[in-house]
C-alpha cells in the first residue's frame, strides 16, 4: 500500500466563493507530511473535509485503499484520522485521564466508571509515547505542552491512523518544541502518519518527510522536502511576484501628532512612552504577552490605564472611552476581526457607517441617500469588492472585510490610525493592497502604528520600530537599524536600551 | 462548468427563497392563521370582532415593542409585569390624591422611566446579567405594590381617567391608536435613527460596537427606559380599563406573553436580530390565537397549551434559514 490517504480533486465552495479549486492530497504511511500554505489558502477548509466537518462538492477521498463518505466528524474518527486543532479541546478542570477518556468513557455493567482500568490504560499509552506523567493529574496545573500530548494521547487511544496536527507549536516554549518533536517521531517509527500544518518553516524542515503547498485553494507544488528548500516552499506559498515587493516609500515626516508618557496599565505594561509624527508609520512588536495591544487598547480607551499621559498635537488628552479617541482623532482597526470588528448580522454598508453614523443625520433619522454616497466613495477608493450595499459583511472575503474597517475610521477623518494585526485572516493579494493603502495613507500625512507579531511586516512598512517585552519597550529601532535578529534579541529581553530615547 | 453555474444558480434561487422566508415567515403564519380562523367561524371577520382582538392586544402589544427593543439589544427584561401593577397603582393613588388625569399620567411615565434607567444601569454599568437584574426588579416591584395596597386592589376615583382605556375616536378606541402609534415610532427609532442601528449592532457584537466608538452604556440605559415607559403607558391603559389595579393578579405572567410575542416575530433571543414589525404579527398572531380559541369554545385551561406549542413551532420554523 503506497499511500494511506489519497485525495483526487476536492473542490469546495462557500457562498459561491470556491475556497478549494480541485485539490490533490496524498499521504504515506509513518510520514509526517507538511501542508504548507498562507492564510486562507484552503489548508484549513482541506483539513476540515478530512476531518469529516465540511463535506466536500466534488472529489473522491480514498482511505487505507477504500473509497469512503467522510460524511461527519465520527465518521472521520472511526476511520482513525484524528485532528488536533489549535485551540486545544482539552478541558482544564478534568485529570488527564479523564480527558483522554472524555465521551468514551470504560463503564462497568452497574454503570459506574472503570477509574482504574481507565487510568492503567492511560499510563499504558503515555509511557508508549516515553512520557511519564501521572493520569489522576489535573489538565489546568500542566504546561501547555502537556496539554497537547494529552490531546496526542486521546488519539492514539483511539487508535488513530492519521493524526493531523494544526499549528501545534505555536503556545510552546523551546524545550516543549523539543519534546513535541521527539514525540512526533516517536509516533512516526509506530507506523502513524501526521499531517504536520505550520507557518515555521524551520520546524517543517526538521520533522517532515514530504510536503504539499496550496495557493488560493490550488495545489502549489508538493514533493520531499529533501529536495527542496525555504526559498522556494516561501515562493510556492505567495507567489513570486508578491513576495519582494518593496513597498516603503520615504516621506517627510511632520509635526509630532500623539505622544504618550510614562503610560502604565497593571498587570499589561508599565511606563511606555514614543512620540508618533505626522506621516509616520510606527511598528510594535513582541512575542505573546508584550503587552502591545493592550497598550493601544488603552490609547484608545478600550481599557482603563492607571497612569500617564496622552496628548494629541501637545494638548494633554483624556480618552476614557472610545467616543473620547474618536473625538481626539484616534481610529483603531482591532485583531481577530470577527471578535472585535465586524457586526455579522449587519450589510457591508451597514458596517461601515457605523463609526459615522450621527454624521448621516437628519431631523433625527439617518439619511439613507448620505449614508449611501459614502459607500460608493470608499467602495472606488478601497477598492472594495462587495456586489452591493446591502451584502452582509460576512460574505465579503477578510481583506475586503478589512477595509471596511478601515473606511469607519477614515469616514471620521481619523488623522492616528492603530492596526492591530492588520492582515490577519488575509489572503496574499489582499495583504499587498492592505500594505499600498497604508503606504498611502501616511503619504497623505495620517500617523500610523502597526502592531505584528509578524516581523517581515513590520520590517516592510515601518519607518521606526518599537520592541516590548512583558509589557515594556526594551528597544527603539530606526529604519535603517532594524532587522529580524535585532528584534528578536530586544523580543525575548535578552537586550534593552533602558530609557529608550526615540 | 455548465455543472457548476448550474449549481451556483439553485443556490441563489435556494438563498433567495430561504431570504423571503426569514423576512415573511411571522406574515405568513398570521395570514394562515387569519384563514383557517375565518372558515372556522363566521363571525371572526365582523368588524366587531377584528377590532375586539386589536383592543384586547394593545396592553401586551405595546409591551412586547418594549421587549422588542431590550432583546434586540441581546438583553432581556422580566420586569415588565410586576412594573406594570407597581406603575398602575402609582397613577391611580396620584390619580385619586391630585384628582388630575395629567398629573396621573405623569407620575406613570415618570416612575417608569426611572425604574427602566434602574434597569438599564445595573446592565450596563453594574455589568449584572439582565435575566437576574430584571428577575430582582420583578420581585421588588411586585413586592412594593402588595405592600402598598396591602394585598388588595387600589381603584380609581376620577371617572375621566377611564376613558383613557374606553373611549374612541371614529369608532377605534384609544387603546388601539396608542398601540398603532407605539408600533410606527419603534419602527421608525429602530429602522431609521443611529439609536436603533446602534441597538443591532450590540446586540450582535458589543464589543466590535464599542471598538466602534459607540456609547454602548448609554445605549442600554436608553433601552431599558425605553422599555419601562412603554410599560407605564400599558398600565395606564390597563388600570384605565378596569378603574383598578389588583396588586397580586394585574400584569401577572406579562412578560412572558411578551417575550412570546417578540420569539413568534422572529426576533432572535441573543440579539441582534429581528424586526419590529415581525412582533407586531407575533402578538396579533396571540391574539388571533385567544379569539379564536374562545370562539370555538375551547376550554380557557387549554388555551396555555396552544400558546405554547405555537411558540415552539415558531421558533422550530425560524430555525430552518
Amino acid at each position: 500500500m503506497e499511500y494511506v490517504l489519497r485525495m483526487k480533486g476536492i473542490t469546495k465552495s462557500f457562498n459561491n466563493v470556491e475556497v478549494l479549486k480541485g485539490v490533490d492530497f496524498q499521504l504515506k504511511p509513518g510520514e509526517v507530511h507538511a501542508l504548507l500554505g498562507e492564510n486562507g489558502a484552503g489548508k484549513s477548509t482541506l483539513m476540515n473535509i478530512l476531518g469529516g466537518v465540511l463535506v466536500p462538492d466534488e472529489g473522491q477521498i480514498e482511505l487505507f485503499g477504500k473509497r469512503v463518505r467522510l460524511s461527519g466528524p465520527h465518521v472521520s474518527k472511526s476511520l482513525g484520522i484524528s485532528f488536533i486543532h489549535q485551540e486545544l479541546n482539552v478541558v482544564s478542570d478534568l485529570r488527564v485521564y479523564e480527558n483522554m477518556f472524555l465521551g468514551a468513557e470504560l463503564t462497568d455493567r452497574f454503570g459506574f466508571l472503570r477509574v482504574d482500568e481507565m487510568c492503567r490504560r492511560a499510563y499504558d499509552v503515555l509511557s508508549k509515547l516515553g512520557i511519564s506523567l501521572d493520569p489522576k493529574a489535573y489538565v489546568r496545573e500542566l504546561d501547555a505542552s502537556f496539554r497537547q500530548i494529552v490531546e496526542i494521547a486521546r488519539a492514539l487511544l483511539e487508535e488513530a491512523r492519521i493524526i493531523i496536527m494544526d499549528e501545534p507549536t505555536t503556545s510552546l516554549t523551546d524545550h516543549e518544541i523539543d519534546n513535541l518533536m521527539a514525540l512526533i517521531r516517536t509516533l512516526k517509527s509506530s507506523g502513524v502518519s501526521i499531517i504536520y500544518i505550520s507557518h515555521k518553516l524551520k520546524e517543517v524542515f526538521s520533522i517532515c518527510d514530504r510536503y504539499t503547498v496550496l495557493r488560493d485553494g490550488r495545489l502549489a507544488g508538493t514533493g520531499e522536502i529533501a529536495d527542496t528548500d525555504e526559498e522556494q516552499i516561501t515562493r510556492m506559498m505567495v507567489g513570486k511576484s508578491v513576495a519582494d515587493i518593496n513597498y516603503y516609500r520615504p516621506r517627510p515626516l511632520g509635526a509630532p501628532l500623539l505622544s504618550v508618557t510614562q503610560l502604565s496599565c497593571a498587570p499589561f505594561f508599565r511606563n511606555v512612552s514614543f512620540t508618533l509624527h505626522e506621516g509616520e508609520i510606527l511598528g510594535f512588536t513582541g512575542l505573546a504577552g508584550d503587552g502591545r495591544t493592550e497598550l493601544f487598547e488603552c490609547i484608545f480607551g478600550y481599557r482603563r490605564a492607571a497612569g500617564g499621559e496622552i496628548s494629541v498635537y501637545g494638548r494633554p488628552v483624556r480618552i476614557a472611552h472610545p467616543q473620547d479617541a474618536l473625538k481626539a482623532g484616534i481610529g483603531f482597526v482591532p485583531k481577530n476581526r470577527k471578535e472585535n470588528a465586524i457586526i455579522k448580522d449587519m450589510s457591508v454598508l451597514q458596517n461601515m457607517s457605523l463609526t459615522a453614523l450621527k454624521q448621516y443625520r437628519r431631523h433625527l433619522l439617518i439619511d439613507d441617500r448620505r449614508e449611501r454616497a459614502m459607500y460608493w466613495s470608499y467602495k472606488e477608493r478601497l477598492a472594495i469588492k462587495a456586489a452591493d450595499p446591502h451584502t452582509p459583511i460576512v460574505s465579503l472575503s477578510g481583506g475586503n472585510q478589512q477595509k471596511v474597517v478601515l473606511a469607519k475610521w477614515l469616514e471620521v477623518n481619523a488623522n492616528i490610525l492603530i492596526f492591530d494585526n492588520p492582515t490577519q485572516g488575509i489572503d496574499v493579494g489582499a495583504k499587498s493592497e492592505i500594505y499600498h493603502l497604508i503606504m498611502q495613507l501616511a503619504a497623505q500625512g495620517k500617523a500610523i502604528v502597526i502592531l505584528s507579531s509578524e516581523v517581515p511586516e513590520i520590517l516592510k512598512l515601518c519607518d521606526r520600530v518599537f520592541v516590548m517585552h512583558q509589557g515594556e519597550i526594551t528597544g527603539c529601532l530606526e529604519r535603517s537599524q532594524a532587522d529580524e535578529e535585532q528584534i528578536m534579541l530586544y523580543a525575548i529581553g535578552v537586550k534593552r536600551e533602558g530609557q529608550v530615547p526615540c | 462548468m455548465l455543472n457548476q453555474t448550474e449549481r451556483n444558480v439553485r443556490q441563489q434561487v435556494g438563498a433567495r427563497a430561504s431570504w423571503l422566508w426569514s423576512e415573511y415567515s411571522v406574515i405568513v403564519a398570521f395570514l394562515v392563521i387569519v384563514i383557517v380562523a375565518a372558515l372556522a367561524d363566521g363571525n371572526f371577520l365582523s368588524y366587531t370582532n377584528l377590532t375586539n382582538i386589536l383592543r384586547q392586544v394593545s396592553i401586551i402589544g405595546i409591551i412586547s415593542l418594549g421587549m422588542t427593543v431590550v432583546m434586540l439589544s441581546g438583553g432581556i427584561d422580566l420586569s415588565v409585569g410586576a412594573v406594570l401593577a407597581f406603575v398602575g397603582g402609582i397613577a391611580l393613588l396620584a390619580l385619586n390624591s391630585s384628582q388630575s388625569v395629567t398629573l396621573a399620567l405623569l407620575a406613570a411615565l415618570a416612575c417608569g422611566a426611572l425604574i427602566g434607567f434602574l434597569n438599564g444601569v445595573m446592565v450596563s454599568k453594574g455589568k449584572i446579567a439582565s435575566f437576574i437584574a430584571t428577575l430582582g426588579v420583578m420581585a421588588a416591584a411586585r413586592s412594593l405594590i402588595l405592600y402598598i395596597a396591602n394585598g388588595g386592589s387600589i381603584s380609581g376615583e376620577v371617572e375621566a381617567y377611564t376613558l383613557i382605556a374606553n373611549g374612541e375616536i371614529g369608532g377605534i378606541s384609544y387603546p388601539i391608536i396608542l398601540f398603532l402609534a407605539v408600533t410606527l415610532l419603534v419602527y421608525v427609532l429602530m429602522h431609521k435613527t443611529p439609536f436603533g442601528r446602534y441597538v443591532y449592532a450590540i446586540g450582535s457584537n458589543e464589543k466590535a460596537a464599542l471598538l466602534s466608538a459607540i456609547r454602548v452604556d448609554r445605549v442600554k440605559i436608553g433601552v431599558y427606559t425605553l422599555c419601562s415607559s412603554f410599560v407605564a403607558l400599558a398600565a395606564v391603559i390597563e388600570s384605565s380599563r378596569l378603574n383598578s389595579i389588583s396588586s397580586a393578579s394585574s400584569g401577572l405572567a406579562y412578560e412572558l406573553d411578551a417575550i412570546a410575542a417578540v420569539i413568534i416575530g422572529g426576533t432572535r433571543m441573543t440579539g441582534g436580530r429581528g424586526k419590529v414589525l415581525g412582533t407586531f404579527f407575533g402578538v396579533l398572531i396571540l391574539g388571533v390565537l385567544n379569539n379564536m380559541m374562545n370562539l370555538l369554545n375551547v376550554s380557557p385551561y387549554l388555551q396555555g397549551l396552544v400558546k405554547g406549542l405555537i411558540i415552539i413551532i415558531a421558533v422550530l420554523l425560524q430555525k430552518k434559514e
